[in-house]
């Protein structure tokens, strides 16, 4: 099952904040960083974590066109990739590509965030956070 | 030489802060490989992975001139499933003997630190001869929709959860995203990646066992294939096979009575990355653990680079195989695409040629797809002086293992004899 589980208590926020169009990442307080993937207890310092909103700034890292018969779960072409937000740039979030074609874009060049629904070739579509050019 | 001192010699190659090199202890010259042991490689064949296992097994005890009850000790991977089991063993060769049962052997990464766990317990006296075997059959699960390499990825419940959503996933995708960041960093083109392709199919069709033997590439025909997941082509993704292959590891000084040369282990280096184990998150994604295992290895073999006669690299992905003759340290960090022109991993370029042949039984890229114990395999007949493809002279190698976030590598060499 390719649809993310939005009641997990560990990770739906990050997609129950997709449908509120909010970008959210698990965040220390005390550390003042963000914690990604999230987890239960801070790594550094086992303090209590919370889902921060981001501004949805972010740079692209890079990225990959996928054309081949790869992956079942969806309709090729698409864009994937990796991109770093403004305010965490230590992490990355796996992501998609939106808007543009893979000749826009360049690693490094600043994207910013969309919601938009991805459809999965079995499951029900979901609302995810994706970029583009910005 | 103590752990300590080994991780001063390690340290001098002033790896980077994103890693570790685990503190394996000097085991140096200690333990040999004294037989090899491979099944027919191939596409879908319906065979069973605990069958060729002991096909491989058995072919590697009698080239080791042994006796199945002599064996003491069995490695396998854990995580692959349906490998060999210490009751399988018995059942087939109809033995009884006390078999020391390890699931920290078989390939990938294991391939090379397999020999480090096997030393301890021969140290231990928990074993004499050890055989180390690994078997797949992707190939014919693949064929027959019951599994492929990229489950594993998929039950990882933070890819799950983050990753598989937007169609990262499975394997071709991350290491293409990868590869597109190395090519924005260090300016590598598709011309210059696909000399390891070619290279390595040059070297499968000279093979007789490669599964690609009979397949033959051109730099033309791989630039006009389209991007499977961009900048990556098929070719530049490993096969899925099915076969086994196996080695016995015996006791330095019992080698030297044993019927082959002897091929000894002489360094072990293994490196892990922060962050493990979600390479999404890897802090550097143009770099390969390889970094972390190297300097190790090297130290504990008194070798460097320049010694190398013949490598073999784990070439899940055509990038990551470049990735790791730099992390290796046999040219600078981005330097790899110019490193590697020149037919330089060709077989016939011996190292006093500027070269330094690579993979020279096609890699998991032509020869096959069995997860690197192939690759150990191939530089002990290099050793031997018994290869296909065999390079001039070759006294001292090296294998680079791989799996996504750790990173292994292993230094063999001809013995005197």
């Amino acid at each position: 099952m390719i649809s993310p589980d939005l009641s997990d208590p560990l990770t739906g926020p990050f997609w129950q904040g997709a449908q509120a169009g909010e970008l959210r990442v698990s965040w220390c307080a005390a550390c003042d960083r963000a914690v990604w993937y999230p987890r239960a207890r801070c790594d550094v310092c086992d303090g209590r974590l919370h889902w921060q909103t981001l501004s949805g700034a972010a740079s692209l890292v890079a990225w990959s066109e996928v054309s081949g018969p790869l992956n079942p779960d969806f309709d090729t072409p698409y864009l994937t990739g990796l991109v770093s937000p403004r305010e965490a740039p230590y992490i990355r979030l796996v992501t998609r590509l939106v808007d543009c074609c893979a000749a826009d874009l360049r690693c490094d060049m600043a994207v910013t965030v969309r919601f938009r629904a991805l459809q999965p070739r079995r499951g029900a579509a979901f609302i995810a956070p994706v970029f583009t050019p910005a | 030489m103590a752990t300590q001192s080994l991780r001063a010699l390690a340290r001098r190659a002033r790896v980077p802060d994103w890693g570790e090199s685990l503190m394996l202890e000097d085991v140096r010259g200690e333990v040999a490989i004294t037989g090899i042991g491979e099944t027919p490689v191939s596409g879908p064949s319906g065979r069973d992975p605990r069958t060729m296992a002991l096909e491989a097994v058995a072919a590697a005890i009698a080239d080791a001139g042994l006796r199945p009850e002599d064996i003491g000790g069995l490695m396998v991977s854990a995580g692959i499933r349906d490998q060999l089991r210490p009751e399988d063993f018995h059942t087939h060769f109809n033995t009884s003997q006390p078999l020391w049962f390890s699931t920290a052997g078989g390939a990938m990464i294991w391939a090379a630190t397999c020999t480090h766990s096997a030393a301890l317990a021969m140290r231990a006296g928990k074993a004499r001869h050890i055989v180390n075997v690994f078997a797949v059959d992707w190939a014919s699960r693949r064929a027959a929709g019951s599994g492929t390499p990229g489950d594993w990825h998929a039950s990882e419940d933070m890819k799950a959860r983050f990753e598989l959503p937007f169609g990262w996933y499975p394997q071709p995708v991350y290491f293409a995203t990868f590869a597109r960041r190395y090519m924005h960093e260090f300016g590598l083109d598709s011309t210059q990646l696909a000399a390891l392709p070619l290279t390595f199919r040059r070297h499968a069709n000279r093979h007789p066992d490669a599964v690609m033997h009979n397949r033959e590439l051109t730099l033309a025909s791989y630039l006009a294939r389209p991007p499977l997941a961009d900048p990556l082509r098929v070719e530049d993704c490993c096969l899925i096979s099915d076969g086994a292959a196996a080695w016995v590891m015996s006791p330095a000084e019992q080698a030297v009575d044993m019927p082959h040369p002897t091929v000894l282990v002489e360094g072990v280096g293994h490196g892990r990355v922060q962050g493990a184990p979600y390479i999404s998150q890897q802090p550097v994604i143009t770099a390969t653990p390889q970094t972390f295992a190297a300097p190790w290895a090297f130290a504990m073999a008194d070798t460097d680079v320049t010694e190398i006669d013949v490598i073999a690299v784990y070439d899940c992905f055509s990038s990551t195989a470049l990735m790791q003759i730099e992390d290796m340290g046999f040219c600078r960090k981005g330097e790899g695409g110019h490193f590697i022109q020149n037919d330089r991993l060709f077989y016939q370029r011996p190292r006093r040629l500027g070269g330094i042949p690579c993979n020279t039984h096609g890699g998991l890229l032509s020869h096959s797809y069995l997860l690197g114990i192939s690759h150990v395999v191939e530089l002990v007949k290099q050793l031997r002086g018994t290869a296909v493809n065999q390079v001039e002279d070759t006294r001292i190698a090296a294998y680079a293992g791989f799996t996504a976030d750790e990173g292994s590598t292993l230094i063999l060499r001809r013995g005197e004899r």
